[in-house]
């Protein structure tokens, strides 16, 4: 810390800051347009200026490191006309339409043109007016109210990664614009909306709905992915009409998404639940909750007396609340008297701290930071494309690359990460076990980790006898990376003096299973790391939650494991073993549009006697449903989150439910009371109170062992009928089937699309946006089809966030725990 | 080679090139062929001679016989003479205007007399594209001593000692930078050399850079072992495709031989040269904005600190020096600091070369000690007013990030702080002279114009504020000046100056401030009394015939392209006020003074004249 003075008061500071953070960290504000704390200093709006004692020149205070026994004047007559003048350059051009923009009452530009302005300019001009490019979706860029402060140019190419804006010309005619004019194509994150101080960039499904001083502005937490950043939504007449990040607040920092900043509006959905739905006469009716309850009680008592509790199952959400998902499991447990519970972390979350534990023992349920990557020497991110399904902490890790750290990632696709990471292994889809296996095995081979440490690790030999056949040359085969950039990544991996291992997991993709989790625990154990070298985010905003309040068929709340007569079924076995179930419930959820292989599942479900579906929406599974309750949506009701992190999150009630559409909980508690049954749960309070004393999750550590998985053969998967291999990833505007319900991000992207190589193209006469039938041997589905260099030959890449495309009818469940990947045929449909 | 006896340096300067040297050389080597004389004339083509005034130029080694203005034509001749019977042709000599007296040899030629050559000790005298030729003249002698007989801080000490300073125009000291670089610890070092002169007008690097581009290697290579830097580049901007092209025969006859790349000279010491092309824009010649440039980003400049020495080029410690200051490193090394420091003052130490152009009489390139009085170079070197009967009205010195500076202060040494004390600067050495025909006001517009549109865009005060300053000069010289603009225009300079991210935007102002300190009353009768009194700003002008003085021979009614001149033969002739679009053509033809540029009558109130309506057709 350095001592320094600023307007005559002694201020301590850290040393090397800039004036700026200085000053700020005393509560000196000095006035600016062009900082962002994310980025690099720019210098550019020249607002920020400051004196130096017995300095002739003006410095910037955004750029200039403090010094010891400096003095610093932020606030004197010859700043403050400085900056008038500045400012007075600034609107000469400028087209002073606040009266008609969305920024007024929250613009930069405005703020400080009335704390400096003179009243009126000495420099009158035309005004700009060309045209607002409102081309693209989403944004909308008024290049007339721009300042060239250049912070969107900046916040999309340093701080995403994305560089879709730029400046083009130069002197007074520049202008901010995608490259070469055209129609701003870009992940549609609306950073730069944020970013922009004043009303140039604008998000256009907000536009001209609201002035900014009749905004009533509230936090809560996104519903998405399982980062669980902080949304401040701005409503009006109850009505939501818009999400921003805040600088600094929560996990996100004031960083969002495009799915968290336009995605809400799913809660608009036209599809709306405003009553139950009860079936009569194989339609769906409206119906009364009296009357609906009362169905659904009968049926729930009749089912449990004719063929037991243990006939009824029910599946959990991982965007319910962690109420309402406690109140889940406690219905089921205590009402019903069933364990049969489950929901998709099964195939996702559950499956890594299941995956964690072979290696690690018993051990906390699994939890990220979503900082870790930041201050790391290396980081390796093995087949997953972290920037989509995670995508704040995917700018963690591209910051932390920016920064310094050596960023690894294994990859069969072009991404943002492979694009700005420091080496890229091109591996064949599934292949990540065998590239994880091969690094170890020159780690092993060339002793590049604490050898005698590792050597007496339980399962050591094992690790031996299985890597034996992972040598460079065939780990090189199986994955197409060579066998030098494995040796180089082994040896970047193991030199690294700090390090994290992260990748994805979830239902919605495809190319990876739980043994690769397993192989990233032994490479981490094999370095002598712990746990938390391996970070894999739950996929959901509440998955976590879900999980944590034992809406599983083997735990209770907070992880209380069951013994063996007293684990219930499980996901797979309920939805896809046709009979094991008579009666199922189905809270949030829609498995017959996003998990794998549809068919079963609907074959199943169609076998049910009694199908209770809980939704927001009319969705695939509610349809087959015989009674379907309208539930709340994540804005209307009051609840926890739990994010990747294990981080309780409490969302505020911020609008009215629609119609007549109750939480889930709420609904379980009336359920419970139509069945007779007292569970003494009258107000989510109650339910807290029982939350907490379900005491905490069991945090015992166990000792690292080796659990050496091998490489599923992929040799046999294409075949003459089915040459090539379909992947199943996100899409960055998507997550999960809920999104789809969203107009703004349907905007951008609204159906599945089919990517394909360029060679593959040829060879069966696709061009993009041709029509192509996909078949596997589950069926077949018709998509569009873009030509894509970013993909593999071989491989062809779609998403199954959409029910209409219908891809999980081609995709099967992994029973194994390896990778899901499946043979397809393309073909052109003429 | 033996039978040698003559060589002829051709001029290939770029300017010589334009009036047709190239022509020259193919009716030489013709000529010479025809004679059978190629074995015992050399033909060499040179860099820039400097004497540009008078191109194509020719001097004749070993005499050192200087022929000027030659032509094809002339060919035949002068072979016959000078090269078969040894008598040199006077006619294409150098001729004192006063005297009529031939000078055949170029020292004694005023305009090289009063020069001293250190950084265009080569120009004309070797063979630009011939390594070897550098090296008969002391080439790569201070190269292999810093490489092999010096320390990094021995070289540094030696610049610091020899008190250079950057002459790329803001004139930082050279040793400075160097040690700061040094005392930077990186994986890798930078050094570069700024080769994007862009100044109008200016030409000193350029000519460098073509006439001797081994001498900037050389600097680069003792600059590249005092900093430790492995890797350099050199920013040409792409409209020099000439010194391009030698640079880059420069660099690649130094790879061979060895005096770049891995290990030169034996010294374990390892440089990569490279050029880099610019793409023509002006704020890239900023440092910061340069090695943007380089980087493949757009050239912006980036505040400072981090200064270059420490965060330069992609983040590593770089020094960028100008193409002038790297030509005077060898001769530093060579001779010593003291040496270096004999000529000049004593803040400002050796010579400067200055592109010497505008209504002077020899325009060209000169270097001169610093210290050395500015009339000096426009009367002694410059010969005086081009134009016979204009007189001296301004001088402007450092582009236009300078200042004009008027008759009042000629007796001003070029040196960096005698000259920023007038409020111009030295800049990279650019001096256009102008005479009593230059409205001041005009050309204040023309150099905010210039930056106005070379301003990056990256700033409020450079990118706005300039453009502002341009519509209000614009109005000025269109008749529209108000009350208190040349108030408004101070003011607004100071928060330029004040507030500009880089050099670029601080020096703007420049031209405006000066002009308005030594020329105000011409901006006051632009504004007061709508007169522009030099007949430059047509909005501010009406022409009239002095019938006291016309003769009525005719010119000007012949010259006219509006016909708008009429008279009767031997009559004082009259304008049609209606007609004229004030061209000056009367003006500039009479030679007996009778046109008189007096205030537009339109603006002074005279509607009757009714001439906008011919005024308007002639804008468009």
């Amino acid at each position: 810390m350095i001592e320094l003075t600023i307007n005559g008061e002694t201020v301590q500071a850290e040393e090397g800051v800039t004036i700026l953070k200085a000053a700020g960290a005393n509560g000196i504000k000095i006035p600016n347009l062009c900082f962002d704390k994310r980025l690099r200093p720019y210098g550019g709006c020249r607002l920020c200026v400051v004196e130096l004692e017995g300095q002739p020149r003006l410095l910037a205070a955004c750029s200039t490191p403090v010094q010891a026994g400096m003095k610093v004047l932020t606030d004197t007559p010859k700043l403050r006309k400085a900056r008038q003048t500045v400012l007075e350059l600034l609107l000469v051009h400028h087209p002073l339409d606040c009266p008609v923009c969305d920024k007024a009452g929250e613009c930069s530009l405005q703020d400080l043109a009335y704390e400096y302005g003179k009243p009126e300019g000495r420099f009158i001009r035309w005004r700009k007016d060309k045209p607002a490019d409102v081309r693209g979706p989403l944004v909308e860029l008024d290049s007339n109210r721009c300042i060239l402060c250049g912070k969107c140019v900046r916040i999309c190419a340093e701080h995403q990664g994305r560089g879709a804006l730029g400046f083009m010309g130069r002197g007074f005619p520049t202008v901010v614009t995608p490259a070469f004019g055209e129609i701003l194509e870009c992940d549609y994150c609306g950073q730069c909306i944020d970013a922009c101080p004043t009303g140039a960039l604008l998000a256009k499904p907000y536009k001209f709905k609201a002035r900014a001083w009749f905004l009533e502005e509230k936090d809560t937490i996104c519903s998405f992915c399982g980062c669980g950043c902080t949304l401040t939504l701005g409503l009006r007449e109850g009505r939501i009409l818009r999400a921003r990040g805040e600088e600094d607040r929560g996990v996100s920092e004031g960083n969002l998404c495009g799915r968290g900043r336009f995605g809400f509006d799913y809660i608009y959905d036209r599809e709306r639940l405003r009553t139950p739905l009860l079936r009569k006469d194989g339609e769906l009716v409206e119906s009364s909750w009296d009357e609906a309850m009362k169905y659904a009680a009968e049926a729930l008592k009749d089912i449990m007396e004719k063929d037991g509790p243990s006939s009824l199952g029910a599946i959990g959400w991982h965007r319910a609340s962690v109420e309402d998902n406690f109140m889940l499991q406690k219905f089921m447990r205590e009402v019903v008297g069933s364990g049969n519970l489950d929901f998709s972390g099964s195939l996702g979350y559950d499956r890594v701290q299941k995956a964690l534990e072979l290696c690690f023992g018993s051990m906390p349920p699994h939890t990220i930071d979503l900082s870790s990557p930041l201050g790391k020497d290396v980081i390796l991110v093995v087949d997953s494309d972290i920037s989509v399904t995670h995508p704040i902490f995917g700018l963690n890790l591209m910051q932390a690359a920016r920064e310094g750290a050596h960023t690894i990632v294994s990859d069969f696709r072009q991404t943002k990460l492979t694009r700005h990471c420091g080496t890229w292994l091109r591996n064949a889809p599934g292949t990540g076990v065998a590239l994880l296996n091969g690094i170890m095995k020159v780690i092993l081979d060339q002793g590049l980790a604490k050898m005698d440490r590792a050597a007496g690790r339980e399962g050591f030999e094992d690790l031996e006898k299985t890597l034996a056949g992972f040598t460079a040359d065939k780990v090189s085969a199986i994955t197409g990376v060579s066998a030098q950039a494995i040796e180089k990544a082994a040896r970047t991996l193991s030199g690294a003096k700090s390090r994290i291992i992260t990748l994805s997991l979830g239902a919605s993709e495809n190319s990876k299973g739980a043994d690769l989790v397993t192989a990233a625990a032994n490479l981490a154990v094999l370095l002598g790391d712990g746990p938390e070298t391996i970070q894999i985010p739950a996929e959901y905003a509440n998955t976590y939650g879900a999980w944590w309040a034992g809406v599983r068929p083997d735990a209770g709340p907070a992880d209380s494991r069951l013994r063996g007569g007293d684990k219930g079924l499980n996901l797979e076995s309920m939805l896809y073993e046709s009979g094991s179930l008579r009666g199922l419930l189905v809270m949030g959820d829609d498995p017959v549009a996003t998990l794998p292989d549809n068919a079963n599942i609907v074959r199943s479900l169609k076998g049910l006697e009694l199908l209770i579906v809980s939704t927001i929406s009319m969705n695939e599974t509610a349809k087959m449903a015989h009674v379907v309750f309208p539930a709340s949506s994540w804005a209307e009701k009051d609840g926890i989150f739990m994010n990747a992190e294990g981080r309780p999150q409490r969302l505020p009630r911020l609008i009215e439910p629609t119609g007549q559409s109750l939480p889930e909980w709420q609904m379980l508690r009336n359920l419970s009371w139509a069945m007779d049954k007292e569970i003494n749960i009258r107000s989510i309070e109650n339910l807290r109170d029982e939350m907490d004393q379900a005491g905490t999750v069991c945090e015992s550590g166990g000792t690292a062992r080796f659990s050496p998985v091998g490489q599923a053969d992929l040799s046999g998967l294409t075949s003459k009928d089915y040459p090539l291999t379909l992947v199943i990833r996100d899409v960055l505007q998507h997550s999960g089937s809920l999104s789809t319900r969203s107009e703004s991000l349907n905007l951008v992207a609204s159906e599945a699309i089919l990517e394909i190589h360029p060679t593959d193209a040829l060879n069966t006469g696709i061009s993009d946006n041709d029509h192509v039938k996909v078949t596997s041997g589950k069926g077949s589905v018709y998509l569009k089809a873009r030509v894509s260099e970013e993909i593999m030959e071989g491989v062809v890449v779609t998403s199954s966030h959409f029910p209409h495309g219908r891809v999980n009818a081609l995709s099967r469940p992994s029973t194994n725990g390896t990778s899901q990947l499946t043979a397809v045929r393309v073909e052109l449909v003429k | 080679m033996g039978k040698e006896r003559v060589r002829l340096m051709i001029c290939a300067g770029t300017g010589c090139v334009a009036s047709g040297s190239l022509k020259v050389r193919e009716a030489l080597e013709s000529e010479i062929q025809n004679r059978g004389l190629q074995d015992e004339l050399k033909l060499i083509l040179t860099g820039c001679n400097g004497f540009c005034a008078k191109g194509p130029i020719i001097s004749v080694l070993p005499d050192s016989i200087f022929y000027q203005v030659v032509k094809p034509e002339d060919v035949p001749e002068l072979v016959e003479e000078h090269f078969v019977k040894g008598r040199p042709v006077e006619r294409l000599m150098y001729t004192v205007p006063a005297e009529k007296r031939a000078i055949p040899s170029m020292g004694e030629i005023p305009f090289f007399k009063h020069q001293v050559l250190r950084v265009l000790r080569n120009k004309g005298l070797i063979d630009p594209d011939s390594m070897e030729e550098y090296i008969a003249r002391d080439g790569y002698q201070a190269a292999a001593k810093a490489l092999t007989e010096m320390a990094p801080e021995d070289i540094i000490q030696t610049i610091k000692d020899s008190g250079i300073r950057g002459r790329g125009g803001a004139g930082f000291p050279t040793g400075l930078k160097w040690d700061f670089a040094s005392k930077s610890v990186a994986d890798q070092k930078y050094l570069l050399c700024n080769g994007d002169e862009g100044d109008p007008g200016a030409f000193m690097d350029r000519s460098v850079m073509e006439a001797d581009p081994h001498s900037v290697l050389e600097g680069m290579i003792i600059g590249a072992k005092a900093i430790g830097a492995t890797k350099g580049y050199i920013y040409v901007r792409a409209e020099y495709p000439l010194a391009i092209e030698r640079l880059r025969k420069a660099i690649r006859d130094a790879n061979e031989a060895g005096l770049l790349g891995n290990n030169i000279l034996d010294s374990g010491y390892d440089f990569d040269l490279d050029l880099y092309l610019g793409a023509g824009a002006f704020v890239c010649g900023e440092e910061t904005a340069l090695m943007r440039s380089i980087e493949g980003k757009r050239g912006m400049p980036r505040p400072r600190p981090p200064f270059p020495a420490h965060k330069g080029l992609w983040d590593r410690p770089t020094v960028l020096n100008n193409v002038e200051t790297f030509a005077n490193i060898a001769p530093i090394i060579l001779n010593g600091a003291e040496w270096y420091r004999s000529l000049g003052t004593e803040k400002s130490a050796g010579t400067k070369v200055f592109a010497l152009t505008g209504a002077v009489k020899n325009v060209g390139l000169v270097e001169v000690p610093m210290g050395t009085p500015i009339r000096t170079i426009i009367y002694d070197i410059g010969g005086g007013m081009g134009k016979k009967g204009k007189k001296f009205k301004a001088v402007q010195m450092g582009g236009p990030s300078g200042g004009c500076l008027p008759e009042s202060l000629l007796d001003t040494p070029v040196d960096f702080d005698s000259i920023n004390a007038t409020g111009a600067i030295m800049g990279s050495g650019g001096m256009v002279v102008m005479d009593d025909d230059n409205c001041m006001v005009s050309l204040t517009r023309f150099f905010l114009g210039f930056t106005a549109d070379e301003s990056c865009g990256k700033c409020p005060p450079c990118r706005v504020g300039t453009r502002v300053m341009l519509d209000m000069l614009t109005d000025i010289t269109e008749g529209r000046g108000k009350e208190g603009d040349i108030e408004t225009l101070l003011d607004l300079c100071e928060d330029i100056k004040a507030t500009s991210l880089c050099g670029l935007g601080q020096t703007a102002p420049n031209p405006v401030l000066t002009a308005i300190k030594y020329f105000r009353e011409e901006f006051e009768s632009h504004i007061h009394e709508k007169w522009c009194k030099t007949g430059i700003c047509s909005e501010l002008t009406s022409f009239e015939i002095d019938p006291e003085l016309c003769t009525g021979c005719g010119v000007c009614a012949r010259a006219c392209p509006q016909k708008a001149i009429t008279g009767e033969k031997k009559q004082p002739h009259k304008i049609i006020q209606e007609l004229c679009i004030q061209c000056r053509t009367c003006y500039d033809r009479c030679k007996f003074g009778s046109i008189k540029i007096e205030p537009t009558r339109k603006m002074a109130g005279l509607e009757e004249v009714g001439k906008s309506g011919a005024k308007g057709g002639a804008q468009s």
